[in-house]
């Protein structure tokens, strides 16, 4: 909470005592004592419009970076999930990481995002595996396995959250903003760390395109001709564990989910092939990154997190109308084919 | 050990109401969970949970009260707009099943988090709330609610006893002999909404699905029979409302987390007991619960 009170202060330094203090209106702002927000007047939303497209605060720049970054990756990568049936595997690694990020703030005492973001990866990385491992060795439906690795890693982190708020110096470390995200707090190395793990998964997806586009539509004849199918598993779920780990941040654990599924939904209603569905895919998200920021500095109140899922569903319905218009007929995944 | 065991009880009411509020959430949430479980619908009662919020928060807008019966009906009503939103999604073959379920309640609890966000200011439901659960400072009206839900949600499985259990394992047998298993399986849709919005305050919105799942994961591996299966469920559902409450208290964390973590030890527990039983018999262990008609 303190980092929302330290943005504010930086806004307030910044704009010579323009009234957006709560630029960003994030999760933590409202948890109590404050008014309701006011729907802002249309002059006041032209002003603050104007100011954002000046782009003159640093942290405009970080959030619309880290949100736009966060949307591309998480569209493109989500698009291969939402293609092998896991869609809700990102449900899980991404309530999963709240434990991660409050075990390394208990342990490290500070709030630097590169140990947060370790204690993440390895949180999320290890929700994936106890998915698989129920799903292998426990006498259990499998669908319930999303359901109870993704309660059980999350009511970790809220009995962790307690001690976090407990430790001293815990509730200024505004580690509960993590739960809905905010785009106030990204500092320049945040943006560094997300575009670099951002750019990394990009190429790597590139380089291992053909491999993985096989395993996604055929994974036995994939493995038939020598695709090593069970090694792209693992790096896609360390892809999707690495896409969660830089989204927390912006989108908060509660919601990355809906960025691995709906942009990855639009694209693959856009696309009529992989990579066409993976482009819209990406661009789908990098629109609903980009306007959420946006529309969460205009608007007090409206946390970047929800306003970023509520701006890519949007964009689903608009091209599901015309899509399902034109009468384009398909299964699942549309006409999508290699 | 004495000072410890009764201690929470004998200071003031609190525990009290926090262990009742808990265990009626726990209880309503687990029955209506075994049929939820065997049906495969874990991420249906997963996105029911979410949405409550929408219902509590549209309500409360609307009516600026948070009437208990009023909360369910919203709440009912939300629900029903979530399983046919995500039914005609899935309908247009546009959209994978699983992503449908992944779009429609992701976008409703987004727009839940906006809307409350902006909009409601009352004591009783904030974010904190939402993901926490509060149970230990639950309120007279989250009671009665409760004390009213929970019930409901216990009579309509009883009255739908039979075609919920023939629904669950072979719906063309239900229909071929008259039963009403459509009726049942939305009769199932409705006590999951009714349960979910009540247990919302409790656990809070996000965890309120391990009260659906994990009693009826445990169950599953130890039952035989279904009335068994809905047996243990239930002492599973209260088990862990008073272990985590005292987990809760002892080590002072919030309710709603150790709750839930209790409920995964004694699924571990069963797991464990499970596998070994299967490594001494490989055969007779397996148990997987046959409907017994």
């Amino acid at each position: 909470m303190s980092l929302h009170a330290h943005m504010t202060d930086y806004a307030f330094g910044h704009a010579f005592g323009h009234a957006f203090g709560h630029a960003f209106g994030g999760a933590a702002g409202h948890v109590s004592g404050l008014m309701p927000a006011q729907l802002a007047s249309l002059s006041l939303w032209g002003e603050r419009a104007a100011e954002f497209f000046r782009f003159e605060y640093a942290f405009v720049v970080h959030a619309l970076l880290v949100a736009g970054m966060v949307g591309l990756v998480a569209g493109i990568v989500g698009v291969l999930m939402v293609l092998r049936g896991m869609s809700l595997l990102g449900d899980a690694t991404g309530h999963a990481t709240l434990p991660g990020v409050c075990a390394a703030f208990l342990v490290t005492g500070t709030r630097d995002p590169l140990a947060l973001m370790l204690g993440a990866l390895v949180a999320a990385g290890l929700a994936a595996w106890f998915v698989s491992w129920l799903s292998e060795r426990a006498r259990t439906r499998r669908d319930a396995n999303i359901g109870i690795s993704l309660s059980l890693f999350f009511a970790l982190g809220v009995v962790l959250l307690s001690r976090v708020q407990h430790s001293p110096g815990g509730m200024q470390a505004g580690i509960d903003q993590f739960l809905l995200g905010s785009a106030a707090g990204v500092t320049r190395e945040q943006v560094v760390v997300v575009w670099a793990v951002g750019l990394t998964l990009l190429t790597l997806l590139l380089v291992f395109y053909r491999g993985l586009a096989h395993a996604s539509f055929d994974g036995r004849h994939g493995a038939a001709v020598g695709v090593p199918v069970r090694a792209l598993e693992i790096g896609l779920i360390v892809a999707l564990s690495l896409v969660v780990v830089i989204a927390i941040e912006s989108v908060g654990v509660v919601l990355v989910a809906a960025m691995l599924v709906v942009p990855p939904s639009t694209g693959l209603l856009l696309g009529r092939r992989l990579p066409s569905a993976m482009v819209w895919g990406g661009l789908t998200g990098l629109i609903a990154g980009t306007t959420g920021v946006f529309l969460s500095f205009l608007q007090e109140g409206l946390s970047t997190g929800p306003t970023m899922v509520l701006v890519a569903t949007a964009l689903f319905l608009v091209v599901l109308a015309v899509v399902s218009l034109r009468g384009r007929a398909g299964s699942a995944g549309a006409g999508v084919r290699r | 050990m004495m000072e410890l065991l009764l201690g929470p009880w004998v200071e003031g009411t609190w525990m009290m109401r926090a262990t009742l509020s808990a265990s009626l959430t726990a209880v309503g949430c687990g029955a209506v969970g075994v049929f939820v479980y065997l049906r495969r619908m874990s991420l249906v009662a997963d996105a029911l949970s979410h949405v409550a919020l929408l219902g509590v928060v549209l309500a409360w807008l609307v009516t600026r009260s948070l009437d208990p019966v009023l909360m369910l009906i919203s709440a009912l009503g939300v629900g029903l707009l979530t399983t046919s939103l995500i039914g005609r999604l899935a309908a247009t073959r546009l959209v994978r099943p699983d992503a449908a379920v992944g779009i429609v309640f992701t976008a409703l609890f987004a727009l839940a988090v906006v809307l409350l966000s902006m909009f409601v200011r009352d004591a009783h439901i904030d974010l904190q709330c939402v993901l926490y659960g509060n149970v230990l400072g639950v309120s007279d009206r989250a009671l009665r609610l409760l004390a009213l839900s929970t019930p409901l949600v216990l009579l309509l499985i009883a009255a739908l006893w039979r075609p919920l259990v023939v629904g669950s394992f072979d719906p063309r047998w239900g229909l071929a002999v008259g039963l009403p298993v459509l009726v049942a399986h939305h009769g199932l849709m409705v006590a999951t909404s009714v349960a979910a919005v009540a247990g919302f305050e409790a656990v809070g919105a996000i965890l309120v699905v391990a009260m659906f799942i994990l009693p009826a994961a445990t169950a599953h591996q130890l039952a035989r029979t279904m009335p068994g299966m809905m047996a243990i469920a239930v002492l599973h559902a209260l088990a862990s409302s008073v272990l985590g409450m005292y987990a809760a208290v002892g080590f002072e964390v919030y309710p709603g987390g150790a709750i839930v973590l209790a409920g995964g030890a004694l699924y571990a527990a069963a797991l464990l007991y499970a596998s070994l039983l299967r490594a001494r018999r490989p055969r007779a262990g397996a148990a997987v619960p046959s409907p017994s008609r």
